[in-house]
């Protein structure tokens, strides 16, 4: 039977590959016998601190025994882990990446003083009223009437754009950057594209020349504008 | 059974209890019996714009604590028979001496006995807001065509879409001055509603007389004459089911000089 903890040289160093089928004290076992050998190994020559990937395969290790592993490497003065690695993921965070990546379509009012958080791109179809913010995490595409404060990327994604007529809002917010509409006289309709340039400032452009402001977006649509 | 309306705005001074103590008295005089019940605690006004300041004895908090019982606390208005009735605010404490089960216990208690059960909501979205809804059935929002008592109803109207009431809230757009609204210095009637996206109850024009009537502890609405009287009758009877047009906004008519001079007759 193989091992449940198998050592494996990859171009990038070492890294000791955890049985997904093996039971969890077993591991923790096969892994010490393992150290222990490679110990008495490097005695021998001279000692030199080895940094250890971790791949636990199609498991996910809870942070609890992810802190045993931890613990027992914390034994051998040589050896450190470098990162745990697995091929899997949660299910909380694979719907939060469907999420992030599809369209969400908003139709509806954001009244004074409420916050409509979406993760993903936003086909806005509603209205924000004054002192009401629609804080979204990809792009928003603005078909409505947006009187409040308007985010596309947030917390800090600089790459979004906000495409469409805005020239009502409070804000224009992408990532950190922000701009008081007040305070800029942009001339805005429903063909303007807000985006953050080269120098990390808002600026604004017309959505034909999205190829040129935003390449990576207009292959991703499918480089058509406009039918 | 009767049914609980809170009549709130969010911003102060735009005549939540002037609309309060009209709409109530105008559902009395329709044969209606009504409770009006003062949630503004520390600052109760309703009690001196119905004229019925000296009779208070007891008051909402006494009720809720039960060092009085509801019918010792209600207050009867002698001028419409049996029809109205105040339960008065504490005046000697604030908002936090309610809580939102105590409001609605008192609300559920005078339901089988009243028609309808007025709620005048403090200003504010506090424990004061929240306690004026937690007993109604309905809100009644008021604004006035300044941009900022609208932005105060859109938020309470954000807030009712949060906490939901048995029925959609409607609209009282109050203090209009015509001449404002016509040359466009204002939002008009059709633009505040459609921005707030709620179902219009009434309007009631600006005028003079709402103050020195509420001064003297005499409704606006027993004046038949009186446009902002006819403006809460009006809203009385659609609330009762009637539909009644919507009034028109005219343009002052200056007096002719004929007019005046006949004005100069009667007053002598």
């Amino acid at each position: 039977m193989q091992d449940a903890a198998v050592l494996k040289g990859t171009k990038d160093g070492y890294e000791i590959v955890l049985d997904e089928n093996a039971g969890i004290e077993a591991i923790f076992s096969a892994l010490k016998k393992l150290l222990n050998g490679l110990q008495a190994q490097t005695l021998s020559t001279k000692p030199q601190i080895i940094s250890f990937d971790i791949d636990t395969g199609r498991r996910l290790w809870s942070a609890e025994n992810r802190a045993r592993i931890e613990t027992i490497f914390a034994d051998y003065a040589d050896f450190s882990v470098h990162k745990i690695t697995s091929n899997v993921i949660t299910k909380e965070e694979s719907a939060r990446r469907l999420e992030q990546l599809s369209v969400h379509v908003i139709d509806k009012i954001i009244r004074n003083g409420q916050d409509e958080r979406i993760q993903g791109d936003v086909l806005f179809l509603g209205k924000v009223h004054e002192g009401g913010k629609l804080l979204v995490s990809g792009n928003i595409y603005v078909l409505g009437e947006v009187s409040g404060i308007i985010q596309a990327g947030t917390p800090d994604f600089e790459d979004k754009m906000i495409i469409g007529d805005v020239h009502n809002a409070q804000q224009v917010r992408i990532g950190e950057q922000f701009e008081i509409l007040d305070d800029t006289r942009h001339h805005i309709d429903g063909g303007t594209v807000i985006y953050v340039n080269d120098l990390h400032v808002l600026d604004y452009g017309k959505v034909e020349d999205l190829k040129q402001i935003n390449p990576k977006f207009f292959n991703q649509i499918g480089g058509v504008i406009n039918g | 059974m009767g049914k609980a309306y809170v009549i709130t705005s969010g911003k102060g001074g735009v005549g939540k209890t002037t609309s309060s103590a009209n709409i109530g008295t105008s559902l009395a005089m329709l044969g209606k019996k009504v409770c009006l019940l003062d949630l503004d605690i520390g600052l109760r006004n309703l009690d001196v714009v119905l004229g019925l300041d000296n009779r208070i004895m007891y008051d909402i908090v006494d009720v809720a604590v039960g060092r009085a019982k509801l019918a010792q606390a209600l207050v009867k208005d002698k001028r419409f028979d049996d029809l109205l009735y105040l339960l008065p605010a504490a005046q000697n404490t604030d908002k936090s001496a309610l809580n939102q089960d105590q409001v609605k216990e008192i609300v559920d208690d005078l339901k089988p006995d009243f028609d309808y059960i007025l709620i005048d909501c403090p200003a504010g979205i506090e424990q004061g807001f929240m306690n004026a809804i937690a007993g109604a059935d309905s809100a009644i929002i008021v604004t006035t065509p300044e941009i900022s008592a609208v932005r105060d109803a859109d938020r309470v109207v954000g807030l009712l879409e949060q906490h939901p009431l048995q029925e959609q809230p409607r609209l009282i757009i109050n203090r209009i001055r015509q001449h404002m609204m016509k040359d466009g210095s204002v939002m008009d009637v059709d633009e505040i509603t459609h921005h707030l996206g709620v179902e219009l109850l009434g309007i009631v024009l600006d005028d003079d007389a709402v103050i020195t009537t509420s001064n003297k502890g005499e409704p606006i609405v027993l004046q038949a004459e009186n446009p902002a009287g006819q403006g809460y009758r009006d809203i009385a009877r659609r609330l009762i089911g009637e539909s009644v047009p919507l009034m028109e906004l005219k343009d002052e008519v200056k007096p002719t000089f004929w007019q005046k001079v006949g004005h100069w007759f009667k007053k002598s």
